[in-house]
């Protein structure tokens, strides 16, 4: 089994670098007759302006913050249709599947639930069980992606430990225009969107329609399928009107609702249902620049995220049913001072509401934040530029928070830049680690939320379910603590010639508090009582490498590398100690001690991860074409042996490569038609990776106007 | 393989040492060597569990014979019952078709390889009780852990060895290797409740080395 794997995996190492060769010999034939082409292209390198790193545009090429841009070019070119698939191909990040199917990002080594994944600056919300589905999000109407990594709640509040993903939607050009693009491929797999943009004066209106559906695909023979078919739809109008030229106002719109089969088996007897989400969510943002220092914004911003999913029995009586509601309302004022070219400042103000209605809860909870934040951007000596930043955050369930920031970036020459930054991260304990209330009723265990123990274990022992209680309930009178993080980042750029850019960045991530399950109480049915409580110590820490190189206007080539290491120090401590230090070999089942180094770190964290993507224009023909390798060497997703974490004995899922190739041609300007295959080489692990279908071939055609 | 190999010949050599020392000081007593074998596939059926009462007989099982006993017999060490292991020694606990305890073994769990543990600990030991079983039930409180959905599996804890003194005073470890019949290495959780284990059963009572 392992070596047909490895004879694979060895077989696709030779066919990637046999396709590679034989696409740069394909145009190495027409490189002489792209040299006189003209350099109308440079006009479109424009410098990249971020927002998400200072909530300020920022040239992204000055600031002092580990960060980056996928443009709508690179989405365009690669015929990607979600989220997921575009982030997927980028440095450091990977989605990881979660056992409900969600799709979430790893970041720095860090779990989806650390990372804050934004619409134009405002969250989503919907994490059910901590994951947010990134395959959720349509790219037909994005401007670019933004990725600004490291903690960054001195901004942004919870969750943006690991970094913040934030989508900016497409702002409409004079006149009427539109597109309508439709992508088909394996397993009945369509995309469709629409989008129709009107401006003329002060109006401005945009809509975005996408239907995205599948079949859904089968890695494993018998049984249910691992994706059962679904459709979504996203609608996403938007509107913008500016009063005079010092004011302006937009309202966007977005609705996403997906309808997929639910199916399972339970005792040899088919169950089926549905499982549906709809979400909504509106902002309302004013702007008004009271004079060339002050720039001040007000935004109102609201959406809710509801799932519901059931099972039945053959007979039609229900077999389960859940559900989840959730609610956030957003009203924040932001402002801009800028006293000249080299100071400026911002700060906001804002609170956020929230509620849920779930399932298993043992109430509705409420949360409420209040929160101020402020940012000093500065440029000293030409050459050096500071950004100190904080935030502060008052909540009503959990410790207030006080997440600051400092980042500085020097440029040693007009080539070579170094940057630093280091700040604080947190997370709110979730509504789920805090009102739990479950009780699984074939197995009979109970999980509660560490606000719910004080109520319900005496409940409980009153029943006679209690048998013995291991952790004294006098434990829980203190809140529960937010996950929190200091993230440190040290980076290079180098740009030795004008074609060709270089990056490094060096990271570590010391989590603290992090949010673990513990039994708290054994049952008289043999099962125990679960909750929440702040344990491990963790860290992320590793290097990230980033070449761009434009050899001539026709072709780039880019590539990455992340190196990653990612502990839980408690188990170092332990393995270093001699306790716990046990695993069991898997041939003899016999104990064998462990060595410090037989630990391989946290589950699901692979050491290397590496892509490499080549675009070729062949602008005379109004052709292009690229080739996109991702690498992911090995990495283990459960402990077999019983020591609760990852060690040399336990087994291992191999490394792999995923090959994506398309090509995409112009036909009389206003017409695109798109041909590709995604996971060229078939690639698939039915037994660990359930969101590696195989092989995709697709055609897309995209129609301008 | 090795391991066991290697620590069956140090026992041996610890055990003939020892039977030339103890030759010295008491000439009559013939001191028997230090075994070690392995028990496979011992069936410990339930009826109910899974959040309903259990209920069934345990399967006994004896040390000095390395055998399974009658279930009438009350010439036993320890008995399994799905993933809850009773000692004949202490009280009933309380649950269904529990054995009468009529001997007086208690029993530890320590921390270690197999081969690691060379003697018994002196002290520490516990018996069954109204309160609870000698060796905890429940996932990570005593032998296994309990691996929840999807797979369900029990799985034995690595580094715990229980050692047992016996009612007849002899010393015995034991390192449970698999709940699952022929100790598969990666058991998919079909044909569970059969124990495999490695014991050392010190044959000479009161002699603690292993």
């Amino acid at each position: 089994m392992h070596s047909i794997r490895l004879l694979r995996m060895i077989l696709n190492k030779k066919h990637t670098i046999l396709l590679l060769i034989l696409f740069l010999a394909s145009f190495t034939f027409s490189q002489e007759i792209k040299k006189e082409v003209n350099d109308s292209t440079k006009t479109n390198e424009l410098e990249e302006v971020i927002i998400s790193a200072t909530r300020t545009k920022r040239q992204l090429s000055s600031l002092p913050l580990p960060a980056q841009i996928i443009s709508k070019k690179e989405i365009s070119n690669t015929n990607t249709v979600r989220l997921s698939d575009i982030l997927n191909e980028q440095t450091g990040i990977i989605t990881i599947s979660d056992f409900g199917g969600g799709e979430g990002v790893q970041l720095q080594g860090l779990d989806s639930q650390y990372t804050l994944i934004l619409i134009d600056g405002v969250p989503l919300v919907g994490r059910s069980a901590g994951t947010l589905d990134l395959s959720r999000v349509t790219v037909g109407n994005i401007k670019q992606i933004e990725i600004v990594k490291g903690a960054s709640s001195s901004l942004y509040g919870s969750e943006a430990l690991g970094g913040v993903i934030n989508i900016i939607t497409e702002t409409p050009k004079n006149g009427f225009n539109g597109h309508l693009n439709h992508r088909t491929g394996t397993f009945d797999t369509h995309d469709t969107s629409l989008g129709l943009t009107y401006k003329k004066n002060k109006l401005a209106i945009s809509t975005h329609i996408n239907r995205y559906s599948s079949e859904g695909f089968d890695l494993i023979e018998g049984g249910t399928k691992t994706v059962e078919p679904f459709e979504n739809y996203t609608f996403n109008p938007k509107i913008s009107y500016k009063f005079n030229s010092k004011t302006n106002a937009s309202l966007s719109f977005r609705y996403y609702l997906q309808d997929q089969d639910n199916v399972a088996i339970s005792n040899d007897e088919l169950l089926t249902g549905d499982s549906k989400l709809r979400e909504w969510n509106s902002h309302l943002k004013i702007n008004h620049q009271f004079n060339s220092k002050w720039d001040t914004y007000l935004e109102l911003y609201a959406t809710r995220y509801k799932a519901d999913e059931f099972l039945n029995t053959p007979d039609g009586s229900s077999f389960d049913s859940s559900f989840f509601n959730q609610l956030l309302i957003r009203p924040e004022a932001r402002a801009t001072y800028t006293l000249n070219d080299n100071h400026q400042f911002t700060g906001g103000i804002g609170w956020n509401h929230e509620t849920l209605d779930r399932s298993f809860f043992s109430t509705n909870p409420t949360f409420d934040s209040q929160y101020v934040y402020a940012q000093y951007d500065g440029n000293y000596f030409e050459d050096l530029n500071v950004i100190v930043g904080a935030r502060f955050d008052n909540h009503s369930e959990y410790q207030s928070q006080f997440s600051p920031k400092l980042a500085l970036r020097y440029n040693i020459t007009h080539k070579i830049a170094i940057k630093g930054s280091v700040g604080y991260g947190y997370k709110a304990p979730d509504f789920r680690q805090l009102y739990f209330d479950f009780t699984n009723s074939t197995v009979g265990y109970t999980v509660l939320g560490y606000n719910a123990v004080q109520t319900r274990i005496p409940e409980l022992q009153q029943q006679g379910q209690i048998n013995t209680i291991l952790v004294p309930i006098s434990n829980f009178n203190d809140e529960l603590k937010p996950e929190s993080s200091v993230s440190f980042n040290v980076g290079f750029q180098y740009t030795p010639v004008s074609n060709l850019k270089l990056e490094a960045n060096l990271f570590r991530n010391n989590i603290s508090d992090l949010i673990d399950t513990r039994v708290i109480a054994s049952k008289t049915n043999g099962q125990n009582v679960f909750s929440y409580y702040n344990v491990n110590k963790v860290y992320t820490q590793g290097a990230e490498f980033n070449f761009n190189w434009k050899p001539f206007t026709a072709l780039k080539v880019s590539g990455g590398y992340q190196y990653l290491i990612a502990k839980d120090k408690e188990v170092v401590n332990d393995l270093e100690n001699g306790i716990n230090a046990f695993a069991r070999d898997p041939n003899t089942l016999v104990t064998v001690q462990l060595q410090k180094s037989d630990y391989f770190g946290l589950f699901n964290r692979s050491k290397h991860m590496a892509n490499l993507k080549i675009y070729y224009d062949f602008q005379k023909w109004g052709l292009n074409t690229n080739i996109r390798t991702t690498y992911r060497s090995k990495y283990g997703l459960s402990d077999s042996n019983g020591n609760g974490y990852l060690d040399t004995y336990d087994p291992f899922v191999d490394g792999y490569f995923i090959t994506d190739w398309a090509i995409n041609k112009t036909l009389y300007k206003h017409y695109e038609l798109g041909l590709g295959i995604d996971n060229v080489f078939d690639f698939t692990d039915p037994q660990n990776i359930s969101n590696i279908s195989g092989q995709l071939f697709y055609g897309k055609l995209r129609i301008q106007f | 393989m090795k391991t066991i190999h290697f620590n069956f010949l140090t026992l041996l050599f610890i055990a003939i040492s020892f039977t030339s020392c103890s030759n010295d000081d008491d000439a009559g007593t013939i001191t028997s060597p230090v075994v070690t074998s392995r028990a496979e596939n011992i069936p410990a059926p339930q009826q109910g569990g899974g959040g309903q009462p259990a209920s069934g007989d345990f399967t006994k099982f004896s040390f000095s014979t390395g055998a399974v006993v009658a279930n009438d017999s009350n010439d036993w060490d320890i008995a399994f019952r799905g993933s809850t292991i009773a000692i004949n020694g202490g009280q009933v606990t309380g649950t269904t078709d529990e054995p009468a305890r009529t001997g007086t073994t208690e029993a530890i769990i320590v921390d270690g390889t197999f081969a690691s543990i060379t003697s018994a600990p002196e002290t520490g030991y516990t018996q069954d009780s109204t309160t609870g079983f000698s060796i905890p039930t429940g996932s990570g409180n005593g032998w296994y852990t309990y691996t929840g959905p999807p797979n369900h599996l029990i799985l034995p804890i690595a580094g715990k060895v229980i050692v047992f003194k016996t009612s007849n005073g002899n010393y015995a470890k034991v390192e449970i290797l698999s709940y699952y019949k022929d100790a598969p290495t990666n058991p998919d959780g079909t044909d569970s409740r059969f124990f495999t284990f490695n014991y050392t059963y010190n044959p000479n009572v009161g002699d603690r080395n292993f």
